[in-house]
């Protein structure tokens, strides 16, 4: 690759990497990104501390002429320490997990609902648990230097389990669901820098995306959960036609109960042994309901060998037990109490602001997640995201809060109903935290309860609820998908129906900001938005375990909590 | 005797028929709008009326009340003029789900459907697929001159179609929304009814509720089945020992152990168990992970701890009853006077003191077979075990109306049989129930 092929803002980057603003982690995100390979970004930016001139050696491969070889598990997606000793093929891995009832993988809302889809089909980009995002049904992709034009190209040679090779026509297809209103998928908010008109099939191997507004998000968004590629003539309904890419093929799937997957041959990908993947000849999930007592006692007992998004009363059961492996990975995912502005009392900011200075962010951390997590400012906007601004939260002030009440015209305070879901214990012990801190400054909090079902259903609009919101690797992923209206009318997801001009300007220029010190000058603005009159409260951020059995190996950490047991081997 | 048991399967039918009444009652005058259920919150009044429209929900009360108890394929028959047929579709290994067809005069199946402003007759090959061929002889006209039709649609649902006239059909199946002009004006969602064991599907699962309930229904029943075997002949032998022995040590033991499992709630019994026999033992599963259709053959030693946490709090029961019975049946004058005439201890234990006091445990354990099945939705979540019981509170948490109206109806059933057969025992046990 010559100099002059490589992205004008690698350069940049490249420059702040020396100029050491940029984290080599960072810089070889944003590499990556536009198109330049893992392996090549850290060639070149191993370079950065030497005092040359030219900083692209002529010796690093340019990612846009990767040969067509199907990696193998250590080179492209494997960011896993691999433990010593070959890999044992054969053996079940059985996880606890929800078996939900499922029919278009565009509209799953819950990453719950993609993990045992996960192994049937597969996404075009794959993200690490650094945060670094790799090609994978791709070979490759290159953005314009105004990042309006995204080149894809396609690997060669990946069949689907009926034989049927995956082309263009597959991805465009894909992207035309995604962007079918009537599809309904919030992979449609997620996307809103593209129109369906904007996907044009090259050749059999290349597509290419006109975007209507420069992003950069173009191959994380591609790892969204829903993202999972379907054949062209999917007519809606994954558990009819269970025909993906992926390395098993579904046996078996009970909504409610368990699924089977069973291993298929002629995946494309070889495992470190050079014979194709997977190691494992099945998976099997079980839900073993809505209680994680049971999951808890089937993984010290041995009937399960992981307990998929396990939660804190999991971690809590399983930290000092020798025979698990834990591994620990701070992320976006949160527990967001928002209100609707446009409903009483939070038409009023002082309101919401006197409902943000009571939060007593340490206790509710210690309390919710045992100090499991780190702290937020009420913004949407998590320490983990890399362009992240530290911006003080609130501090716990109740006389404030009574201050601001009396002046919004509740100076004997007002009553207020909180829907919580019973289910999740971080969210109820948030809740119980909120109602007694927040009892000073005059708001009588009444919680109402209810399970995870039941608050889905309507989970957009409720008053004043505490809503679950996984991790997403960008913060600019997540503001658009519930902060900005289209058309005039907040986007579905909008649960607090909050907009804001100024809001929403910045954070179209943050969309467009690759530099990522430019970018976080703009997330300090729009997290102090958020801070000062936003919509949520965000005490804290959660971290993430994956626990699993000493037995089995190779189970790649993902902050997304995305389960992939590809690379997974389980000892005899 | 007979006429004593035909009297009481009589009452036992009219209660169901009341007791149907009520629950569908219930069900549909409860807050909470189906269509809207399924939509979410982001639909349209159109889309609601629309799913309203398709799910018959539009029609009137005592209408849907017998067609979800007899069908209403019936109904639709005489409309279309030809007979219906329902059909069990195996796509794949994942799904199983059910089609209703028409059948033509020369056998085939058929459905219809609005091409190009034209009536399609759709032709089922045996292949599956199907092929459609103009039908527009078909229509038929009224006395108004309009001209209709009614047959089969795609959906399981007798339609019709008014020619030129379409309606505005959403519908939220496949692909999401998809929204069609030219479709019927009315429908009558297809079922063979309660009765016919036909349940409806399951809003949730969108699989048949009858299949979804018969599964559950064989895991709670072995599960019921195990406990009564361990807690039943346990607790009334227990129960027979601490009564005959009043007041010494074996009794007040015995009396203990039933006040402390009677006492203790069953999800502290089933998380003791766990500590000990999976934990610190060793030696028994602490979570039933159904791993196959046949895990239960294949790993019979899940099923321990969930038995015994039902049979402890069971035995405690029985056990406690069953001695009360005793103690008062030895202090009455007809055992003083077989004692006192001779007989053998153990011929006045078997013949007079077991017979008479076995009444009021045979209540309580017929009671329980409702509890046993239904209720053990605590044990069920303790150990992850999907039974019916877990089940039934899904489907009302997740408001999936027709698991719920088949559910209770079921449950319903048992526990009105299950009263019977504890009449007919006590008629054999004390001969004055009969007349009285």
């Amino acid at each position: 690759m010559s100099e002059k092929k490589l992205h004008p803002i690698i350069q940049e980057a490249q420059e702040q990497l020396r100029n050491g603003r940029i984290s080599r982690r960072d810089f070889i995100r944003i590499s990556t990104l536009l198109g330049m390979s893992a392996v090549s970004a850290a060639a070149l930016a191993a370079c950065a501390p030497k005092e040359t001139a030219t900083p692209a050696p002529a010796t690093s491969a340019p990612a846009a002429t990767e040969t067509p070889v199907p990696p193998t598990a250590t080179s492209a997606p494997a960011a896993t320490p691999t433990p010593a000793g070959m890999p044992v093929r054969g053996g079940t891995l059985k996880a606890s997990t929800r078996v939900e009832r499922v029919d278009h993988p565009a509209r799953f809302s819950l990453v719950s609902q993609s993990h045992a889809w996960r192994h049937v089909f597969e996404y075009l980009t794959y993200i690490d648990a650094k945060g670094i995002v790799h090609p994978y049904l791709l070979e490759s992709w290159e953005a314009s230097d105004d990042l309006l034009t995204w080149k894809l190209n396609l690997r060669k040679g990946i069949k689907f389990n009926n034989g049927k090779e995956l082309t263009a026509d597959d991805v465009v297809f894909n992207f035309n669901q995604w962007l079918d209103v009537n599809v309904g998928s919030s992979l449609l908010g997620q996307m809103s820098y593209l129109d369906a008109s904007g996907v044009e099939k090259v050749d059999d191997y290349t597509v290419v995306l006109h975007l209507k507004s420069p992003s950069i998000t173009v191959p994380y968004d591609m790892y969204h959960y829903g993202a999972l590629i379907v054949p062209k003539e999917f007519e809606g309904d994954i558990t009819r036609q269970p025909i993906g890419t992926g390395a098993f093929t579904m046996a078996e799937y009970v909504p409610g109960e368990r699924c089977r997957l069973v291993r298929r041959e002629g995946y494309w990908r070889n495992g470190v042994d050079g014979k194709p993947l997977p190691y494992l000849d099945e998976i099997i999930m079980v839900q073993l309901g809505e209680d994680p007592t049971a999951g808890l006692s089937a993984l010290k007992t041995g009937e399960v060998d992981t307990v998929i998004e396990p939660p804190v009363t999991v971690w809590q059961g399983i930290k000092d037990d020798p025979n698990f492996v834990i591994i620990s990975t701070p992320t976006s995912a949160t527990r967001v109490l928002r209100v609707r502005v446009d409903q009483e009392p939070w038409t009023d900011n002082r309101v919401r602001l006197a409902l943000k200075h009571c939060h007593n962010r340490e206790k509710i951390l210690a309390l919710a997640l045992m100090g499991e997590g780190t702290i937020g400012n009420d913004s949407h906007v998590a320490p983990a995201h890399p362009e992240y601004c530290p911006v003080e939260p609130f501090p716990y002030d109740p006389e404030k809060a009574k201050a601001l009440l009396a002046e919004a015209g509740y100076p004997d305070g007002l009553d207020v109903t909180l829907t919580v879901v019973s289910d999740w214990p971080e969210s109820m012990a948030y809740a119980q935290a909120l109602k007694e801190d927040a009892a000073p400054a005059g708001f009588r909090i009444t919680l109402n309860t209810m399970p995870a079902s039941q608050f889905w259903d309507g989970w957009t609009e409720w008053n004043m609820s505490i809503t679950w919101w996984a991790h997403r690797p960008l913060a600019i992923m997540t503001l658009p998908l519930a902060y900005i209206s289209r058309d005039g009318q907040p986007v579905p997801w909008n649960e607090s129906r909050w907009v804001d001009a100024e809001f929403e300007q910045l954070l179209q220029e943050a969309l467009r900001t690759l530099d990522l010190e430019k970018r976080r000058e703009i997330m300090c603005k729009l997290e102090t938005i958020q801070k000062e009159r936003g919509s949520i409260c965000t005490p804290f951020f959660m971290n993430v375990w994956t626990i699993h059995s000493k037995k089995v190996h190779d189970v790649p950490p993902s902050p997304e909590e995305y389960v992939v047991y590809y690379e997974t081997w389980k000892e005899a | 005797m007979a006429r004593y048991i035909i009297r009481r399967l009589f009452t036992m039918v009219i209660t169901m028929l009341v007791v149907s009444i009520v629950i569908f009652a219930v069900v549909e005058i409860a807050p909470g709008n189906v269509a809207r259920n399924i939509l979410g919150a982001y639909a349209t009044p159109e889309q609601e009326k629309s799913m309203e429209n398709q799910l018959g929900l539009d029609r009137p009360v005592a209408t849907r009340y017998i067609s979800w108890l007899f069908g209403s394929d019936w109904q639709a028959e005489r409309k279309i003029g030809r007979p219906l047929k329902e059909i069990v579709i195996q796509q794949g290994i994942v799904e199983r789900f059910r089609q209703w067809w028409a059948v033509d005069e020369d056998g085939s199946l058929v459905r219809w459907g609005i091409q190009d402003g034209q009536l399609y007759k759709y032709i089922r090959q045996p292949d599956g697929s199907t092929v459609g061929v103009p039908d527009e002889g078909a229509w038929r006209t009224d006395e108004s001159g309009i001209q209709y039709f009614w047959g089969v649609d795609n959906a399981n649902r007798a339609a019709l179609w008014i020619k030129g006239q379409g309606g505005v059909e959403y519908r939220y199946e496949y692909s999401g929304w998809r929204k069609s002009e030219n479709a019927p004006v009315d429908y009558i969602p297809l079922t063979k009814g309660l009765l016919r064991g036909d349940a409806g599907v399951s809003l949730r699962y969108r699989a048949p509720v009858s299949e979804l309930i018969a599964s559950r229904l064989k895991n709670s029943g072995i599960l019921a089945a195990l406990a009564f075997l361990v807690s039943i002949p346990l607790g009334l032998l227990l129960g027979l020992l601490a009564g005959l022995n009043e007041g010494k040590p074996a009794d007040r033991i015995l009396s203990l152990f039933g006040l402390v499992t009677t006492a203790s709630p069953d999800f502290a019994t089933g998380i003791f168990l766990i500590m000990i026999f999976s934990l610190w033992l060793k030696v028994l599963p602490g979570a039933t992970v159904f791993a196959s259709q046949t895990a239960i053959l294949d790993n019979p030693k899940m099923l321990v701890l969930p038995v015994l946490t039902a049979s402890l709090v069971e035995m405690g029961y029985i056990l406690r009853i069953t001695r009360a019975s005793v103690v008062e049946v030895v202090q009455s004058n007809y055992v003083r006077t077989a004692v006192l005439k001779g007989l053998s201890r153990t011929q006045v234990v078997l013949r007079h003191v077991l017979r008479n006091s076995l009444l009021a445990p045979i209540t309580v354990i017929m009671l329980h077979v409702n509890w046993l099945i239904g209720g053990l939705v605590v044990v069920e979540s303790v150990f992850g075990y999907p039974g019916l019981g877990n089940f039934i509170l899904n489907a009302a948490l997740y408001k999936d109306v027709y698991a719920i109206e088949a559910a209770s109806m079921f449950l319903i059933l048992l526990a009105v049989g299950t009263q019977l057969i504890a009449d007919i025992i006590y008629s054999f046990l004390n001969p004055r129930v009969r007349y009285a």
